[in-house]
């Protein structure tokens, strides 16, 4: 290795050279205002809670008690019941999407197309109010679970077809030749040979799909299920502590996002595959 | 561009004086001194990882240096701002991956630094663009965009980008390295051209013959250092070091 | 419920519904792309308050759910005195859902160029912001208009948390269940809405495409 690829720079750092004095003292000066603005930013939201009341600790004990956690668990398990049960479906669905698309005779590649755009191109919210408003009115009971899982995992369908096919497009056009001249058939090409890799491309992008997901099952109340939101607000009522309640919720949320995120890059990372999005 | 035309004929157009160098616990150059003078054809050999790309890179500042001085046409290479983007552009650099701009047609590449840094009209521009990508030869690759072209079209077209700007001298930096082998020759032949028009030039390279060939004088570094310099003959068929000796012999080995 | 009478009792909220999302989409992408731009500069910038800052912005928006930013825009500011109308609300949780995602599409878009190329324009004098109006910024957007043309649509869906404020006129999601809790509108009440939503990403992406093909960089 030559000591200029040591030194081959992101464009980040190549768009900013190695400061000289002049800058160097303009990027301190830049650091110290900007730091100061966010302190600053910091302390007008402080200040606002402080004069709105919000910091009275009646706002923020209850966060301190096992049984507010030990509520938010429940509902936590609940969230991830419901992701993991939607992610499922939406694997083995996303997974057949794609299959009749690519390799299925023509009307079964259509309406699989067809199919795919129309679960990308709605809401889940949408879907959501068809299982919880429509879908009743045809005289089907559905419990709460179904009528939140079902429409997270349509909607989480399109996507994962269409990941799928990303990741089928991204197996080397040779390998096909090959398996056709070795006198294999389109599908046990497909089954032998493409789909084995293009599993192995996707898994990051899988499981950063499991964020979109967590984040479609949060419209929970809706249907009344009991799930990390869902259960959130009910501690709402209990304690009349909304700002407080709704900020921990979001936190924890976004922690559990991140984390998701994280795992995916790192799975990314070691199996040295490039995230597709 | 208008220059100082009162600039001494003896002081060197490119000197470094001591330059130190250092990667984390790398100790990338140590203590380099070199001179180019006006009109030399400089070769810098070496094996990978002896800092040669590095040196070479600190002459326009792409690389900062730890201590020691580099001095062009005598003033020292400024740190920063309008005083750094000017000397730049009068040092032309090579590099080894062309580094074209993806999005502009070979002609928008080699006007770019004329009309925006030299202030030129674009038909001014454009005549002497011209020019130059006939003289190394691809005129008439002028409207496409680099990524239409081979890899020795793109790197003849990435030094008449850097022709466009009338530099004093002309940095290569492993100008063939990248290339398949039946294109380096079209790109040593424009270089040979430029060598024999009088141009200043510093080349790292792996092409010995080019060396042998071109160069004025060839310099020998490993391990950050310069280890041997002197006349191509002399240094080719008598190298007084044993690292040189050791080196060229395993590149004979090919 | 026929087609007819469907659209006869309740096409006014429909067509409200869909200029609605369309109006919502449009005015929140605007606002999207300004902020994505500003995040953006934060993120590649060499002063460290504001790249953490600009990093921790796109982790949050990146990860919130859209229905906790909403709760937090439209009922948790009110507590602290920030009392926004309902629509303003909504587009606001959308620009700063969306603007994480758009910075996210140009940093990739920034780092498809490569270093070589910014080391070039060096090489030949440009100054740091010639480079920027030269190289980066035209490269940047020409490469971002695919993943940009996703981020409109995932904008438009996005609006669809119009339906948990009550807002009016209400937007396409909100319609269907405005509707199908009046009378039961039956698969067709949800499939008017749907088809408004698809129709426009269609349209959306047919456009992005050609528009994609015209300017793509060749590499």
């Amino acid at each position: 290795m030559s000591a200029r690829t040591q030194s081959a720079p992101s464009v980040r750092a190549a768009l900013y050279e190695a400061p000289g004095p002049r800058t160097k003292r303009l990027i301190a000066v830049g650091t110290v205002l900007s730091a100061l603005v966010v302190a600053a930013l910091v302390a007008a939201v402080v200040r606002q809670f402080y004069v709105t009341g919000q910091l009275a600790p009646r706002y923020w004990s209850f966060l301190l008690e096992w049984p507010t956690w030990r509520f938010l668990l429940q509902g936590f398990v609940g969230t991830v019941e419901v992701a993991l049960t939607a992610g499922a479906i939406a694997l083995v669905l996303g997974l057949a999407l794609m299959l009749g698309r690519t390799s299925g005779p023509r009307p079964v590649s259509a309406a699989c197309r067809l199919v795919t755009d129309f679960f990308r191109g709605v809401p889940s919210l949408l879907l959501i109010y068809f299982f919880f408003l429509v879908v009743p009115q045809y005289g089907i009971r559905m419990p709460a679970f179904w009528m939140l899982t079902l429409p997270v995992a349509l909607a989480a369908s399109g996507v994962l077809a269409e990941v799928f096919r990303a990741g089928v497009n991204a197996v080397p056009k040779g390998q096909v030749e090959a398996a056709y001249s070795i006198g294999l058939s389109r599908w046990k090409t497909m089954r032998l040979i493409v789909l084995p890799q293009a599993v192995r491309y996707v898994i990051p992008s899988l499981i950063a799909q499991l964020v979109v997901v967590v984040k479609d099952t949060t419209v929970a109340y809706v249907v009344s299920y009991p799930d990390l939101m869902q259960n959130a607000r009910v501690l709402i009522t209990n304690y009349d502590a909304l700002l407080s309640m709704y900020l921990v919720v979001s936190v924890v949320y976004v922690l559990i996002n991140f984390a998701i995120n994280k795992a995916s890059v790192y799975v990314a990372h070691r199996t040295g595959v490039k995230i597709i999005r | 561009m208008a220059q100082e035309s009162t600039t001494d004929k003896n002081v060197p157009v490119i000197e470094l004086r001591h330059v130190d160098k250092h990667y984390g616990d790398l100790h990338v150059l140590r203590d380099v001194s070199l001179s180019v003078a006006r009109g030399e054809v400089l070769v810098v050999i070496g094996p990978s990882g002896s800092g040669k790309s590095t040196m070479c890179r600190t002459i326009n500042r792409l690389e900062t240096i730890d201590s020691g001085e580099i001095l062009i046409e005598g003033e020292p290479l400024p740190q920063e701002g309008r005083e750094l983007a000017r000397m730049r552009s009068e040092l032309g650099m090579v590099f080894q991956q062309f580094n074209l701009f993806a999005h502009k047609t070979i002609l928008e590449n080699v006007t770019l630094g004329p009309r925006e840094v030299l202030g030129q009209s674009k038909e001014e521009a454009e005549k002497y663009a011209m020019e130059l990508l006939e003289r190394v030869g691809v005129a008439s690759q002028a409207n496409k965009v680099p990524a239409q072209l081979s890899g020795g079209q793109q790197q003849r077209a990435a030094i008449a980008r850097s022709l466009a700007m009338r530099p004093k001298a002309m940095m290569f930096d492993e100008p063939t390295s990248a290339l398949d082998p039946e294109m380096i020759n079209e790109v040593l032949d424009v270089m040979v051209e430029l060598a024999r028009g009088g141009m200043t030039m510093v080349v790292v390279t792996h092409e010995m013959n080019f060396a042998r060939r071109v160069a004025d004088r060839v310099v020998f570094m490993a391990d950050g250092q310069i280890v041997e310099e002197g006349a191509p003959d002399e240094f080719f068929d008598h190298p007084k070091t044993q690292r040189a000796r050791d080196f060229l012999d395993s590149i004979k080995g090919h | 419920m026929g087609l007819g009478e469907l659209l006869g009792t309740y096409g006014q909220n429909y067509l409200d519904g869909l200029l609605a999302t369309w109006s919502m989409t449009a005015v929140s992408f605007v606002f999207v792309m300004v902020l994505a731009v500003l995040v953006t500069v934060a993120r590649v910038s060499p002063v460290a308050p504001l790249r953490g800052l600009g990093e921790l912005y796109v982790q949050v928006f990146r990860n919130i759910p859209g229905v906790a930013l909403l709760i937090l825009v439209a009922y948790a500011l009110p507590q602290l005195r920030l009392v926004l109308p309902w629509r303003t609300c909504v587009i606001v949780t959308v620009v700063l859902l969306g603007s994480a995602f758009g910075s996210e599409n140009f940093m990739s878009g920034i780092n498809t160029i490569g270093a070589g190329q910014i080391e070039a324009a060096r090489s030949i004098g440009l100054t740091f912001t010639q480079i920027l109006r030269h190289i980066v910024i035209p490269q940047a957007l020409r490469t971002t208009v695919l993943p940009m043309t996703n981020l409109l649509i995932a904008v438009m869906l996005t609006t669809a948390l119009g339906s948990q404020v009550p807002m009016t006129p209400q937007e396409l999601t909100g319609v269907v269940s405005y509707v199908n809790t009046r009378a039961t509108g039956g698969i067709l009440a949800f499939l008017v809405s749907a088809l408004g939503y698809v129709l426009t990403a269609f349209v959306i992406s047919l456009v992005g495409n050609r528009l994609d093909k015209r300017v793509r960089i060749l590499r």
